[in-house]
């Protein structure tokens, strides 16, 4: 029943992600929460929420580019880990949750290309209403059965993972998670390049950074 | 002239906006989406003609795009053409017009600047300690009040300004908007930066080593850019393979 779930909730988020809405329930943060919350492990979803948020910080469902799709990465990744208590249960689901995002990316590029034959070609106009209607839905539900799919595959295959491999892990707790934020360091650099650069925000970033470090010492 | 339209038509557009991405595909990238998010205005207008439904249907299926939260701009002033009785060509001209501006000025408001900024400080909030909980819903809520109001206010300044939206566009300062959250996302990633490096269970929990790797991996995504993203997630990826081996060797 619980596979079930976690697969419907991929579908949804995923059509979140570009199709419908595009809320942003579907940003790893809320995801991880959302699901954590969902499956009686709330911290667990709040920190590989976090984590994933911090590697799709510069993720955008720009135009046409292929993009990570972080609603899969994240549904895979907590859903593998959720009561998993082997050591290498968070860096395996992470790992499982980053590779299963790109290749969510590769699948929405696939659906674009077939949603190109699924909509009404401008030099053979639409008879009528139910043309246009009719290619829109069939293009959203494939989207849905796409993204639960996809986390249906990855939950079963994550979970396989972890409980395999999760004992091999001998990295302690402390040094796992500081792994994890190495990589999604190179997302907060290219951030700080879109938001200006270093030398252009250095001011507000070392502001910022005062604040940060007070904050976590005080509160 | 956009007050002769039914509202129940007008509310029907608007809602479908949300969807216009359904279709989204590499031949005509928004147009069914767009000619799907129209058709109650379409229908409004025409009533009972199923043939100009149809030719007109038709004719906003051909290729188009934009920011999908600002399409609505497009919508409202197409919708407002149509019930003017505007030549097609015109229509085909102005859609032709906008789709370049109301992409280029949605991707650098909302996924380079309003998206990241708030991001960054629902992370921080998590860091430096607040229910996981409180951060996203402080998220999803000034996130969707931006989302919601920007694709409300350009529905109406498309049904208000019909051709002319540009200017408005223009009187708006989107681009000054996005100066400004740019400005606060560099305090709020300082910030997030701070937390990660001082919190409990942080990099300096960790260790110098870690810091110092982060440290290096910060200033290579700062130089390299978004070409540095995928090396490093798949670098980050075979570490975690090659420990586990080893550690399933010993």
């Amino acid at each position: 029943m619980e596979i079930v779930l976690v697969t419907l909730l991929g579908g949804l988020l995923a059509l979140d992600g570009t199709s419908v809405g595009q809320f942003m329930l579907s940003r790893p943060l809320m995801a991880g929460t959302l699901l954590g919350w969902m499956l009686g492990e709330p911290v667990l979803g709040v920190t590989v929420g976090a984590i994933l948020e911090l590697y799709l910080l510069v993720s955008f469902p720009t135009g046409g580019s292929r993009f990570p799709e972080g609603a899969t990465a994240t549904v895979v990744a907590v859903a593998s880990a959720a009561g998993s208590t082997t050591p290498g249960a968070l860096p395996l689901a992470i790992a499982v949750g980053l590779v299963w995002g790109q290749l969510g990316g590769v699948t929405i590029t696939a659906l674009r290309h077939a949603n190109s034959r699924l909509v009404p070609e401008p030099s053979r106009p639409p008879r009528g209403p139910a043309d246009v209607t009719l290619a829109h839905g069939i293009a959203l539900l494939l989207d849905f059965a796409r993204g639960a799919a996809l986390t249906f595959s990855g939950v079963v295959l994550g979970r396989a993972v972890v409980s395999g491999f999760g004992v091999g892990w001998h990295l302690a707790p402390p040094a796992s998670v500081a792994l994890l934020l190495v990589g999604g360091s190179v997302s907060a650099g290219i951030l700080l390049r879109d938001l200006g650069g270093l030398r252009r925000r250095r001011t507000l970033l070392v502001a910022g950074m005062a604040l940060g470090i007070l904050g976590a010492r005080l509160l | 002239m956009s007050r002769s339209l039914p509202r129940g038509a007008l509310a029907s557009v608007f809602l479908r906006s949300f969807l216009i991405q359904g279709s989204w595909n590499y031949h005509t990238m928004l147009g069914c989406g767009f000619a799907f998010a129209l058709l109650p205005g379409l229908r409004a207008i025409y009533g009972a003609s199923a043939n100009e439904i149809a030719a007109s249907l038709g004719r906003h299926v051909e290729l188009f795009n934009a920011h999908p939260y600002l399409s609505g701009v497009a919508l409202g002033a197409v919708l407002r053409l149509e019930r003017d009785g505007t030549d097609p060509e015109t229509v085909r001209r102005f859609k032709l017009a906008v789709r370049g501006p109301l992409g280029s000025l949605g991707d650098a408001l909302v996924w380079a600047s309003w998206l990241p900024v708030l991001s960054v400080l629902a992370l921080s909030m998590v860091w430096l300690g607040a229910p996981g909980g409180l951060a996203v819903v402080v998220f999803l809520v000034v996130y969707n009040v931006g989302h919601v109001g920007l694709r409300l206010w350009g529905f109406r300044v498309g049904l208000a300004e019909g051709r002319d939206v540009g200017r408005r566009l223009a009187r708006a300062r989107l681009g000054t908007w996005t100066h400004r959250l740019r400005s606060a996302g560099a305090l709020f990633l300082g910030a997030l930066v701070g937390s990660v490096l001082a919190a409990d269970g942080g990099l300096a929990d960790a260790g110098a080593i870690w810091v110092a790797l982060a440290l290096a991996a910060f200033l290579a995504g700062l130089l390299v850019g978004h070409r540095a993203w995928r090396p490093a997630a798949a670098t980050v990826v075979a570490t975690i393979a090659l420990l586990t081996a080893v550690g399933m060797a010993q």
